[in-house]
């Protein structure tokens, strides 16, 4: 078929399609639940921009009648939003990339070298994939305490580290076991060390399934609640999530600001979404589901 | 002496790239993992040098005497059982839709999916306010559809907290089962489709007896993280409801947590922590045996 053809029969393809009204139904109701899953999006911006007044005097899907950009300079003041925005970042910034080399370097031992109960340790990291760490957050308070390190950036990253690891180090194994033996045999022979091979070889063809895990790491990292609420105790040290609870709890009155702080605490994973869509969904299903 | 040096040599490396990964997980993952059930053996206050050992005291008080586990416990179960079957459902029906060839599907996935990227206690934040009992937006909808006098108290009613919250889970979760129902519909074959559409199956016959068979391994992928996310159900109870009104949202995992951080009862709270441990583990082991199979059928 020529290629002029093979247009002509899609174009006709297209067109029933077009016509077909089930499809259409079903395009309208897909676009009216859109709506609604939207709807508290949007909700939630134009309260950030309403003063107390304008919410009390506009319905809740009426524009805000002037932006009260003010909402937001004095949410991020009373928020202490220069601290835990700060301490999200710095936090986000050393564990991502640390933990994923960590990974990284455990998963091609595991792929490529002869490692004593290999295996075993493989079935312990499917394992630790599926534990929730949330029925552990004594004893991780407990342990951490006990190395001085409650208040600190190492104290709350060696945890994140340490349950991030089976997840990465599951989907990079998968990975490394997939790349042609030659590649790596090659090297070996000319002499190569491991390290070189990882380095040289494996760490830049891995780099999509890399760049998935980075972006999904650090949304994970910029979000996580439960060990933050217990690991850091001091108001000095909160995340951006912590700090939004108690901003909840402090003025939950102020329902402009309230807004306002919201939105800036989930803007930066929302960028970030919308950059890397596609890692996003490639990263996520290469685990759980075979293509 | 040469083979010996090399095998040494690789030994070396193995344990250089491997060690960082093994002692991190090891020291801040299994350890207390360990260390949970031991806790659950014992009489502490997290401040006392001394851990006493209690024996079974801690496993017989949460079952005999302790009324909020077992609101706890019934309260989880009910939440995994929602969660069983309302994201999935709806993540299917909303994949098997976004599958067509339609106008703007793009952006409409990544509408359905933008909730989940987003933090759960912003997520418990949101509806928080969402269903404000006087400014909040149910409540405006209510009050414009003239049912000003009837409007609930979506958070402060113990007979639907437990509900509500769970809406706004769903609002949170269902892009996630979205995904991976079409990653798995990518595996469905077109040739096998193309056939049945030759021998005049219509949508229902082709989805009943194509689709459906061909999804099988992703929908029990998609039930199984259902139920083992559906047990870490924290962050979002603990930002919308802390637990209340009156324990009606309390769940496992947030009671284990107040048992021992807030009441300082670190037995009580490992005895606990060990029940929904073992919940778990009656869910991942036999799943765990389901893959192994499945990746033994492939060979």
């Amino acid at each position: 078929m020529t290629s002029a053809a093979l247009e002509a029969a899609t174009d006709i393809g297209e067109t029933r399609r077009r016509a077909d009204p089930v499809l259409v139904g079903l395009w309208i109701a897909l676009v009216l639940v859109a709506l609604i899953w939207i709807a508290p999006f949007v909700f939630m911006i134009f309260t950030s921009l309403k003063t107390n007044e304008a919410v009390m005097a506009t319905g809740a899907f009426h524009p805000p009648p002037e932006f009260a950009w003010q909402n937001y300079s004095a949410a991020w003041e009373r928020g202490r939003f220069d601290t835990t925005f700060w301490n999200s970042a710095i936090i986000a910034a050393v564990k991502v990339p640390l933990g994923l080399i960590v990974s990284a370097m455990g998963a091609y031992a595991l792929a490529r070298m002869q490692i004593p109960w290999g295996k075993a340790m493989l079935v312990v990291v499917l394992f630790g994939t599926m534990i929730p760490f949330q029925v552990m957050l004594a004893p991780l308070f407990t342990l951490v305490n006990g190395f001085g390190l409650i208040d600190t950036y190492p104290g709350v990253i060696l945890p994140y580290i340490a349950f991030g690891v089976p997840y990465q180090v599951f989907i990079l194994h998968s990975f490394f076991k997939n790349v042609p033996k030659e590649l790596s045999e090659a090297a070996l022979i000319d002499g190569a060390s491991h390290f070189t091979i990882f380095r040289r070889i494996f760490l830049p063809i891995s780099i999509p399934a890399l760049a998935a895990l980075f972006i999904l790491d650090f949304v994970a990292t910029w979000n996580e609640f439960a060990m933050a609420l217990v690991l850091l105790q001091n108001q000095n040290m909160w995340t951006l999530p912590l700090g939004l609870m108690a901003f909840q709890g402090q003025f939950s009155n102020d329902y402009g600001q309230l807004n306002a702080a919201i939105v800036m605490t989930v803007l930066p994973a929302t960028i970030v979404y919308l950059m890397f869509q596609r890692y996003f969904v490639s990263g996520l299903t290469s685990g759980a589901v075979k293509e | 002496m040469q083979l010996k040096r090399s095998l040494e040599d690789a030994r070396f490396q193995g344990a250089v790239l491997l060690g960082p990964a093994v002692l991190i997980y090891c020291v801040f993952a299994l350890y207390p993992l360990f260390d949970v059930v031991v806790m659950s053996f014992q009489r502490w206050n997290g401040l006392d040098p001394e851990r006493a050992f209690a024996g079974l005291d801690n496993y017989r008080f949460i079952f005999t005497s302790d009324p909020v586990f077992w609101i706890a416990l019934k309260n989880t179960v009910i939440w995994t059982v929602m969660c069983l079957i309302f994201p999935p459902l709806l993540g299917l029906l909303l994949a098997l839709g976004l599958n067509q060839h339609l106008f703007g599907r793009g952006v409409l996935r990544a509408v359905y999916y933008l909730p989940v990227i987003i933090a759960s206690i912003a997520v418990a934040t949101m509806w928080r306010w969402m269903y404000d009992p006087f400014f909040g937006l149910f409540s405006q909808i209510m009050t414009n559809l003239g049912m000003a006098s009837s409007i609930p108290d979506w958070l402060g009613d113990r007979t639907i907290a437990l509900y509500s919250v769970f809406v706004a889970h769903l609002w949170h979760s269902v892009g996630f089962s979205m995904v991976l129902f079409l990653a798995g519909l990518q595996s469905v074959s077109q040739t096998l489709v193309e056939a049945a559409r030759i021998d005049g199956a219509g949508r229902w016959g082709l989805f009943r007896h194509v689709t459906l068979p061909a999804l099988r391994p992703t929908v029990t992928v998609v039930l199984v993280l259902s139920v083992i996310n559906s047990l870490k159900a924290f962050d979002i109870v603990y930002g919308l409801t802390g637990g209340g009104p009156a324990q009606s949202t309390q769940m496992l995992a947030l009671w284990a947590f107040t048992q021992a951080m807030q009441i300082f009862d670190y037995g009580r709270g490992g005895a606990i922590s060990v029940v929904l441990l073992l919940i778990t583990c009656a869910i991942v082991v036999p799943y765990l045996r389901w893959t192994q199979r499945q990746e033994e059928a492939a060979r």
